[in-house]
């Protein structure tokens, strides 16, 4: 017996192929799906027409159902209301989030999170965009803003904001995070939700221009191996970038879900780095400048530097690594509605900054053992993707929820006792170790680490405690 | 950083040149073989160079990319040098000036204090500028808190940080953060000064002690203790090339690499790994509250008209100059004023500071007299 899901999906499939062979004569197997296929849906029609002696009950029902709604019955808003329209008044609570922990006392070096635990499929709404700035969200007059390309260029470049938007323009889907996603959990669980845990991250269309294509009639000097990016905020945020990933894929962009960049987002033009650092992605973006030795700059020496054990801290640690998470369920979104015997969709993201996600696989006791997952959705380079596992609860069930994801690159997200015996606890940022969340046996969700303690030697090399 | 030069301005061999760099640049990017587009990159990752017209899954128009293109202008030298504000670790970008450690510490008691605390000690969400000694707190840096009670590492300018050159270009372009680019290039000297004056730092074996005047040539001779901390070197020519085999060896940044097919499936934790909970309530200080509801937003609206209630109660000492008050509308104030935290400007009217009686002698709940505060800062942004 076929799902209606299956169902749905072959009749996809079936009108693919039949457009596809439209002119060719061989359309026999198709025909015969289809054929099946009608066979089956008009099997279902007659159940459900023949079901009316199915309904349940000789109670009323619902409010819902049998009472007339406002809304139903009388005129809804005229369209000349919201001209730029907003989510219903209802989902108020689906918003960023803060929290004074993750702030310099006056929420201008600081960070609001989404809500990923309500996000759905790969495209984070520009409201929704999580927010990092340095000295504030700046407020520029597109027309009072300039880029400025200068250094080792045969042709220095001032560029209006018109002028850079007659650039060929290319249009990608990545996510943009944070580093220090996860970077408050290296030594134990702290957030009991999805959206501190994980939602120092988003994704987005983006479209721009490849820097290169600037670059290319500027004369770019041999000798010239980094990049300066700089904002043109009150903080002046820089950050050094090298010349390969200038000449790869690093874009400035204005458009955003196919709107212009939110202030958030650096309004009107924001470095995109793909896969990399969120923080390399230079928000009010007004001057590049290229020389032959790397600048130094505040945010890529004092912080995204990961101490190690050793001592030495890595530097220019560009790409966030392979990392995935389960959203649903979630500490926020849990299972306490389900009942013995339901089937649900556990659903989560995997998302690698240095390439494309190839597989996913999900365990129920904290990454001792793994099955795979499916993918499904597009699965883009750099790019947030979807993946899915079909599950029966049993009521009164405990699980550990682990997954762990594979990118083309050949990573895969390390357990914790893996990663922080290589960079130990207190290095912040890049934490991409597999997350679990604890299903209780009410049905609620707690996020959980399942780890080792760890000992050190006496030449300082950090070790399991216990381990023979 | 780099000066223009207009006699290289006028004879631009662009075209030459570009396609010089650009080869250079572009070699390490070329696909290893035109059908894979998938090649070991300078952060562990990998390329997708455009092949066949498509770059991984996106189609491009390749004859959009190859297009000579003129927008925009050559920068004036008057433009160049009032954004070329940055300030390299061999001394480029910095100028000439100079400033005390006594100088110092009188601007960051006038401009800074009230964020960094006493001596750089922090406070607030605000990072600290010293913990002490700079050269034995170095020690620190090796410091793993893997138990409870294990002190970490102290991460501050003198510590940690590899470069002087980042305090100086960072001070003059970004701090005092409410009013950034204020300061002038001697104050900024001073205040660099001060702060390896509190770090109990030393140039070239002498001590920066109270009396010490830093200059451009005494800052070029600085060596912080955390200069060699980081990996890989960036530094010189092989900088990117040795980025790129650092990132080359997963171990060196706690990353694992697996044939797919390889892949543990089972026995995959230590058998030495246990559950650990959250202790506690964790961090659960959310703003707004975590919630999954579906209903109407609460109404904001509390009955209290702000605005009337300011001019009764505030105006005539907030709107206008000489009475010693920051004056509502005037951004530059009231910035000062909210550098210190909501908090403490509501707990400074709600108790009286300077001037100012507790809630200005106005008979008022803490609520209301909150949301009056909040109009004046909101007037005054």
């Amino acid at each position: 017996m076929k799902t209606t899901d299956n169902l749905i999906k072959e009749n996809i499939v079936d009108i693919k192929k039949s457009q596809q062979d439209l002119d060719s004569l061989d359309t026999k197997s198709s025909n015969v799906d289809r054929r099946d296929f009608l066979a089956k849906t008009a099997a279902i029609g007659v159940t459900a027409l023949a079901g009316t002696s199915l309904l349940a009950s000789d109670e009323a029902g619902e409010a819902a159902i049998l009472e007339p709604q406002s809304w139903g019955t009388k005129w809804g808003d005229p369209v000349t209301k919201n001209l730029y329209g907003m989510p219903s008044k209802y989902e108020h609570n689906v918003t960023r989030r803060y929290t004074k922990l993750l702030a310099s006392g006056n929420f201008r070096a600081s960070i609001a999170v989404t809500p990923i635990q309500e996000s759905s499929g790969i495209i984070t709404p520009n409201g929704l965009f999580f927010s990092r700035s340095h000295g504030g969200v700046a407020h520029i007059d597109p027309n009072e803003h300039r880029l400025m390309i200068t250094g080792l260029v045969e042709k220095p470049l001032v560029l209006t904001m018109k002028q850079l938007k007659r650039y060929p323009s290319v249009t990608r889907t990545h996510f943009i995070e944070c580093p220090a996603n996860g970077g408050q959990e290296w030594r134990g669980p702290q957030y009991n939700s999805l959206q501190f845990a994980k939602g120092f991250m988003s994704c987005a269309e983006w479209t721009g221009v490849y820097i290169k294509d600037i670059l290319k009639d500027l004369g770019i000097k041999p000798e010239a191996r980094w990049m300066l990016a700089e904002g043109g905020d009150s903080s002046k945020m820089g950050r050094t970038i090298p010349m390969e990933k200038v000449l790869d894929d690093a874009m400035i962009v204005w458009g955003q879900n196919g709107e212009a960049l939110r202030p958030e987002q650096g309004y009107p033009i924001r470095l995109l780095v793909p896969g990399w650092e969120g923080n390399l992605c230079v928000k009010w973006l007004r001057r590049l400048d290229f020389a032959s030795e790397p600048w130094y700059c505040k945010e890529e020496t004092s912080k995204y530097t990961v101490l190690k054990p050793t001592g030495k801290a890595i530097q220019h640690f560009y790409a966030n690594e392979v990392n995935s998470t389960v959203t649903s369920p979630s500490p926020e979104i849990d299972w306490t509605d389900l009942k013995d015997g339901d089937v649900v969709e556990i659903e989560g993201l995997a998302w690698s900054g240095m390439g494309t996600i190839t597989g996913v696989d999900i365990s129920f006791d904290g990454g001792k053992t793994y099955k795979e997952a499916s993918l499904k959705g597009l699965v883009l380079p750099k790019c947030w993707t979807r993946w899915s596992y079909m599950h029966t609860y049993k009521k009164g069930e405990e699980l550990l929820l682990t997954s762990r994801a594979m990118d083309d690159a050949g990573y895969i997200q390390p357990t914790i006792d893996q990663e922080i015996l290589k960079v130990g606890v207190e290095a912040v940022y890049h934490r991409n170790a597999v997350e679990t969340w604890k299903v209780e046996k009410d049905g609620k969700v707690t996020h959980v680490e399942v780890r080792s303690q760890l000992d050190r030697k006496p030449n300082g090399e950090l070790v399991i405690e216990g381990k023979a | 950083m780099f000066k223009l030069n207009k006699k290289q301005l006028i004879s631009i061999s662009a075209a030459a040149a570009l396609s010089l760099g650009l080869t250079a640049c572009m070699e390490n990017a070329a696909p290893s073989s035109s059908s894979t587009a998938k090649k070991a990159s300078i952060d562990g990752g990998v390329m997708y160079p455009v092949a066949n017209g498509k770059t991984g899954p996106y189609y491009v128009n390749t004859n959009a990319h190859n297009q000579k293109i003129e927008y925009g202008r050559v920068p004036t030298e008057k433009e160049y040098e009032e954004w070329n504000s940055d300030v390299m670790a061999d001394g480029t970008g910095l100028p000439e000036g100079e400033g005390s450690v006594e100088e110092g510490e009188e601007v960051y008691e006038a401009k800074c204090v009230m964020c960094h605390g006493d001596f750089g000690s922090g406070g607030g969400g605000y990072p600290s500028l010293s913990k002490g000694n700079a050269y034995e707190l170095h020690e620190t840096l090796t410091n793993q808190r893997i138990k409870p009670d294990m002190d970490g590492p102290v991460r501050v300018f003198g510590t940690y940080w590899p470069q002087a050159s980042t305090l100086w270009w960072y001070i003059k372009d970004a701090m005092p953060h409410p009013m950034t680019d204020s300061l002038t290039d001697d104050e900024v000297y001073a205040l660099v000064a001060y702060i390896l004056n509190i770090n109990e730092m030393e140039i070239d074996g002498q001590e920066v002690d109270d009396e010490y005047v830093l200059n451009r040539e005494k800052f070029l001779k600085i060596k912080m203790p955390n200069k060699d901390g980081f990996e890989p070197n960036i530094a010189g020519p092989n900088g990117p090339e040795n980025v790129r085999k650092y990132f080359s060896n997963p171990d060196n940044f706690g990353a694992v690499k697996v044939k797919p097919s390889e892949r543990c499936m089972t026995n995959c934790q230590e058998p030495t790994a246990k559950v650990v909970y959250i202790q506690g309530a964790g961090i659960s200080d959310f703003h707004p509250p975590l919630s999954e509801v579906r209903d109407l937003p609460k109404e904001e609206n509390t009955g209290f008209d702000a605005p009337k209630a300011y001019e009764a109660n505030c105006a005539m000492c907030h709107s206008a100059d000489g009475m010693g008050a920051p004056v509502i509308g005037d951004k530059a104030a009231w910035a000062a004023v909210t550098a210190k935290g909501m908090d403490k400007v509501y707990s400074n009217g709600i108790h009286g500071i300077n001037g100012m009686p507790p809630k200005g002698g106005a008979d008022l709940s803490d609520a209301n007299f909150k949301s009056i505060v909040d109009y004046i800062v909101s007037k005054s942004k």
